[in-house]
């Protein structure tokens, strides 16, 4: 080990002899996260230091301080949701899914009262909803599911971190939420109506990187990707060790923590070789996202993608 | 017992198998392993609830055996155990070294209100221990550990420092103590300095001693939360229990099902001190563990394969393989590079060696090195006699053009040092005293930094040529100073070289004597070349002329001269002028021959002329008569006139006489006063008398001499040729004296025939 770094650090050192410049003196990856069971593989690998220098996390409260972040430049990458991607494309900055992070598969849910038993009851109720995220986007497709025009529910536009607060003051009959809102507000008697296993593979965390960040510090991307790959064979590999350290960071029991991770597909290697692919299931679906967003009213223009996913920077297998 | 199990073994395994769903024997006994973890009657006391439990509530006897990992390894390995329970490590190496069916089940573990299905590793050292505070802090302490196979008092460290950069196996001393309740003792006591043990053990023992966590310093304590125990690693799952293969499948779902049944509630629960047991976990955590540490049942090397080493080194191997081949590469050229210098070198040294010219090294002024050739050339036997010496030691003191050998030798020297080439022609001294001519080379041949001048020094042995060239010098010089004249023509016989000698005898300037026939005689002119080409030489005298229109006579020898193809390519002629020699020749033939006062032919002649005359009218059948002539009263004359008078008076004589004789007949001054004459062709008596008449008138006339009239008269006899005998010359001058005598016999003044005397 000691040795490959030697040899790179000499191979480096010639070219910089040379006078080519390294690819890799563009300082450290700074990446943008915050808490997501999804992403937990992240900050395990942190926790372990199994990312290299190459990678920096700059860890957020949610996913608004990532996407600022990146417009505004100081992040070069980040852990997004599909739609959240879409949003910074249609604000004019070029991103590169590098990474899927999980599916969500029951993660995201529509937790309503128990009067309320099919989706047509949501008629006229008040539904709290943030339109910003990705609960926006789930509450247009339970919509679709439903049969309702936007125009038939009240939207109370909220952060999904105060969904529980409003639930329990009764300001709401709704909440288009995910975990761990989901699973207060059904310890406040909530029900669970409707959640992302309804609608499969449409839902997407992904890990992104600005399509700077991919030609310029290709090296450091992979470094992330890797470590999120070794985060998650640890995730799995070690459940016993890992529930515990990640209930810890949530704040949360071990229990909520398997139920979480139960509410979440998270793919592996070839899995997200499957799903970056050219055409394949991320770029299909942020099609139709695009298309949903802007008829919405979410997003102002199409962002124009044409090429989303990029798998040449998954290795080829976990060291 | 042993027979006894084992035969109840055998039926119950016919039994299973002859009936699908078997009744279970009332009697039936199940032995349970336990792993002492902690001192025997600790988990006696504790499991036994756990046995007496099972045993009731599936209708089969449970009997609890505590073994250590080492009993209760023999005891599965004699198939004495049929259920066990035992750490997750422990557990592996088992599997490793028998099939089982598999985990049953996942021991939970209870603290307090909270459970847990995971466990780690603690580790600790005595709370005043101020020095260890961090997990680098363990670097050279004491360690105190149950054992090697103890999960969590001694894998899970073992790796948690492992990542922290600290391979204690390697640098740390480490007490196996058997039990988790020693090592905290042992801890305690200040034996060792930092204790491994697993989770939980700290926590029992707090329940009798309630102060321990005030007297031990956790390290490396992880934040989990919910987790219920102090822990400084992470989590892996807890104890399996495990059925061997040899139970039967009736009775392990009954015991499953008993053990799932277990809530944390219950009795049993909290008689063991756990809150139930759970679905098999995944153990493939702490597979992982024991393969990156290589404890058993991972502690064999796998075979690295070539393939292996070189997919994971490839690059290493790659450049490692290229320099090697750069290497040997290198070694080959410089092998064979060097090869090649010293094969040149000897090739070189052979070359000066074998060389048949003579070749020394001179280094400092003395030779260094020779070669066979010098040595020979030298006449010395071995090159030792050479080396050390310089070139003066073999010259003589003075060389040919009188310069002292060792003087001369030195300005050369230095000059060669200095980057010259010089050539001189030299002698040496042989060992055999004898001299050689050599033409000497020097040229140095050493490099520019190279401090000491080396110099090559070439003989060339020029003795036969220096012969020669004195031979030619001689050659040349016999050609200018000869008195002969020399001459060289081409095979036409044009002159192409001639020396002085040549231009002075024949009067030429050297640019009308190069490029034209030499002289020539006149009768053969250049016939005589001809001659000089058929008989390699001719010879011969002749008359010539010289250029100012002397007449010359020549003796002139020509020789062809062969090249070295046989064909004539040049004639070389030598002359000289013979003129007066020949001059010298006539005079004295004349002296021989004729009478030096009148000029006519002597006796000599005279004979010679008679012998002709003879032999010339026998052939002409005609006649000749000879007349011998004697003056009368000569002798009064010479005495009274002198000799120069008498001598007058004989040349007047002799002139009237021979104008009256023909041209084809002689008239000879035999001696004194007495002639002869052969007269040819006598037509008969009357003219010869006739003519005789008138001599002696002639002779009778008077002479004019010494200032006086002499009056002399001639007395004649004569005969005639052929007679009747065979007559000689001598014979017949003979009758002719007698004849004269007879003529002054009768009176002088007149002519007799010769007649035969009477008999």
């Amino acid at each position: 080990m000691q040795r490959r770094e030697f040899f790179g650090f000499s191979i480096a050192a010639g070219l910089s002899a040379a006078g080519l410049p390294g690819c890799s003196d563009s300082g450290p990856l700074k990446f943008g996260i915050h808490p997501w069971i999804g992403y937990e593989p992240l900050y395990l690998a942190d926790d372990f230091n199994w990312l290299p220098e190459t990678v920096a996390l700059v860890p957020g409260t949610s996913a608004k301080d990532s996407m600022e972040g990146l417009l505004s430049g100081t992040l070069e990458g980040a852990a997004l949701t599909l739609d959240e991607t879409i949003r910074v494309w249609s604000r004019g900055l070029e991103l590169v899914v590098v990474a899927v992070a999980d599916v969500s598969a029951g993660a995201d849910a529509l937790m309503v009262k128990p009067s309320i038993t099919e989706l047509a009851d949501l008629k006229g109720q008040r539904i709290a909803v943030e339109l910003d995220g990705v609960s926006g986007v789930m509450l247009f497709k339970i919509l679709e599911v439903a049969g309702l025009g936007p125009s038939d529910v009240i939207k109370v536009d909220l952060p999904v971190s105060q969904h529980a607060q409003a639930w329990s003051r009764g300001d709401v009959d709704a909440s288009v939420c995910y975990e761990p809102t989901a699973s207060l507000i059904e310890n406040a008697g909530g029900v669970r109506l409707f959640d992302s296993s309804d609608i499969p593979e449409t839902i997407f965390d992904l890990l992104v990187v600005t399509r700077k960040a991919a030609d310029r510090n290709s090296r450091a991307v992979r470094d992330l990707i890797i470590g999120h790959l070794t985060g998650l064979r640890h995730l799995v590999r070690s459940m016993h060790d890992s529930v515990y350290r990640i209930a810890t960071r949530q704040g949360i029991s071990p229990d909520e923590v398997r139920a979480a991770l139960a509410s979440v597909m998270l793919p592996d290697l070839a899995a997200n070789q499957r799903y970056l692919r050219a055409a394949g299931p991320i770029e299909t679906m942020a099609d139709s996202l695009s298309r949903l967003m802007l008829a919405e009213g979410m997003i102002d223009r199409n962002p124009g993608i044409e090429r989303l996913s990029d798998p040449s920077f998954l290795p080829t297998r976990v060291p | 017992m042993n027979v006894r199990r084992c035969v109840f073994s055998l039926l119950l395994l016919i039994a299973t198998e002859l009936l699908a769903i078997a009744e279970v024997n009332a009697d039936e006994t199940l032995t349970l392993g336990v792993f002492a973890y902690r001192p025997d009657h600790v988990l006696q006391e504790r499991y036994q609830p756990l046995a007496d439990h099972l045993s009731r509530e599936t209708g089969i006897r449970i009997r609890l055996e505590v073994l250590n990992q080492e009993n209760m390894s023999r005891a599965i390995a004699a198939n004495r155990l049929d259920l066990f329970l035992t750490n997750p490590s422990h557990f592996l190496l088992i599997r490793s070294e028998r099939s089982l069916t598999g985990v049953l089940a996942t021991l939970v573990r209870r603290s307090g209100e909270s459970s847990t299905a995971s466990l780690g590793g603690v580790i600790f050292t005595r709370a005043g221990r101020n020095d260890i505070e961090h997990l680098a802090d363990v670097r050279d302490k004491t360690i105190a550990s149950p054992g090697v196979h103890f999960l969590g008092g001694y894998q899970t460290q073992v790796l948690e420092l492992l990542d922290a950069g600290i391979d204690i196996r390697r640098v740390n001393l480490i007490r196996f103590l058997g039990t988790h309740d020693r090592v905290v003792r042992s801890v305690l006591s200040g034996d060792a300095d930092v204790g491994f043990i697993r989770t939980s053990i700290l926590e029992q023992l707090a329940q009798t001693d309630p102060d321990l966590f005030t007297r031990v310093k956790v390290l490396n304590r992880q934040r989990l939360a919910g987790f219920p125990y102090v822990v400084s690693t992470r989590l892996y799952p807890e104890w399996p229990l495990v059925a061997l293969p040899h139970v039967n499948e009736r009775a392990v779902r009954r015991i499953a099902s008993a053990l799932f049944a277990i809530e944390p509630e219950d009795d049993v629960a909290l008689a063991v001190g756990i809150a139930g047991f759970s679905p098999p976990a995944d153990y493939q955590s702490v597979e992982y563990l024991a393969r990156t540490l290589r404890v058993p049942p991972y502690d064999q090397v796998p075979q690295l394969t070539w393939v292996d080493a070189l997919h994971q080194y490839r690059l290493w191997v790659f450049t490692i393989l290229i320099l090697v081949m750069l290497l040997v590469a290198t070694s080959l050229w410089l092998g064979r590079s060097k090869r090649q210098l010293a094969s040149e070198q000897r090739r070189l040294r052979q070359l000066i060696r074998s060389w048949p010219q003579a070749a020394l090294l001179i280094q400092g002024g003395l030779f260094s090195d020779t070669n066979r050739a010098s040595v020979d050339l030298l006449r010395y036997t071995s090159s030792e006699s050479l080396i050390g010496k310089d070139l003066a030691v073999f010259s003589p003191e003075y060389q040919p053009d009188g310069q002292i050998s060792r003087q001369k030798l030195a300005p050369m020297l230095a000059r060669v040092s200095e980057g010259q080439v010089e050539q001189c022609e030299w002698v040496l001294n042989r060992s055999d005293g004898t001299e050689v001519w050599v033409e000497l080379t020097m040229a140095p041949v050493h490099t520019e930094d190279e401090p000491e001048a080396l110099i090559l020094c070439s003989l060339y042995d020029i003795t036969r040529r220096k012969r020669a060239e004195q031979r030619q010098r001689l050659a040349a010089s016999v050609f200018e100073y000869a008195r002969e004249a020399i001459f060289i023509t081409d095979n036409h016989g044009i002159v192409i070289d001639a020396n002085d000698a040549y231009l002075a005898i024949t009067g030429r300037p050297r640019n009308r004597a190069i490029g034209r026939l030499p002289p020539l005689p006149v009768d053969e002119g250049t016939g005589i070349f001809a001659s000089a080409r058929s008989q390699g030489f001719w010879s011969g005298e002749f008359a010539s002329i010289r250029n100012d229109g002397e007449p010359i006579t020549l003796a002139v020898t020509l020789s062809s001269v062969r090249s070295d193809h046989g064909e004539i390519s040049h004639f070389v002629g030598i002359f000289s002028d013979i003129s007066r020699l020949k001059e010298q020749e006539r005079k004295l033939r004349v002296m021989a021959h004729y009478d030096a006062l009148t000029g006519l032919p002597n006796r000599v002649l005279f004979a010679d002329r008679l012998q002709q005359a003879m032999a010339l009218t026998r052939r002409q059948s005609g006649k000749l008569a000879v007349v011998y002539i004697d003056l009368d009263e000569f002798k009064p004359v010479n005495d009274a006139f002198g000799h120069e008078a008498g001598d007058q008076l004989l040349v007047e004589i002799a002139t009237r006489m021979r104008a009256e004789l023909r041209e084809e007949d002689t008239l000879a001054r035999l001696g004194g006063d007495e002639f002869a004459a052969i007269v040819m062709n006598v037509q008969d008596d009357a003219s010869l008398e006739s003519l005789l008449v008138r001599l002696l008138a002639r002779v009778a006339e008077p002479v004019w001499v010494a200032d006086h009239s002499v009056e002399v008269s001639a007395s004649i006899g004569y005969t005639l040729f052929p007679q009747v005998g065979d007559l000689d010359g001598d014979q017949l001058l003979r009758q002719a004296d007698q004849a004269m005598y007879q003529a002054k016999h009768e009176g002088r003044n007149r002519y007799v025939r010769f007649a035969e005397p009477f008999a």
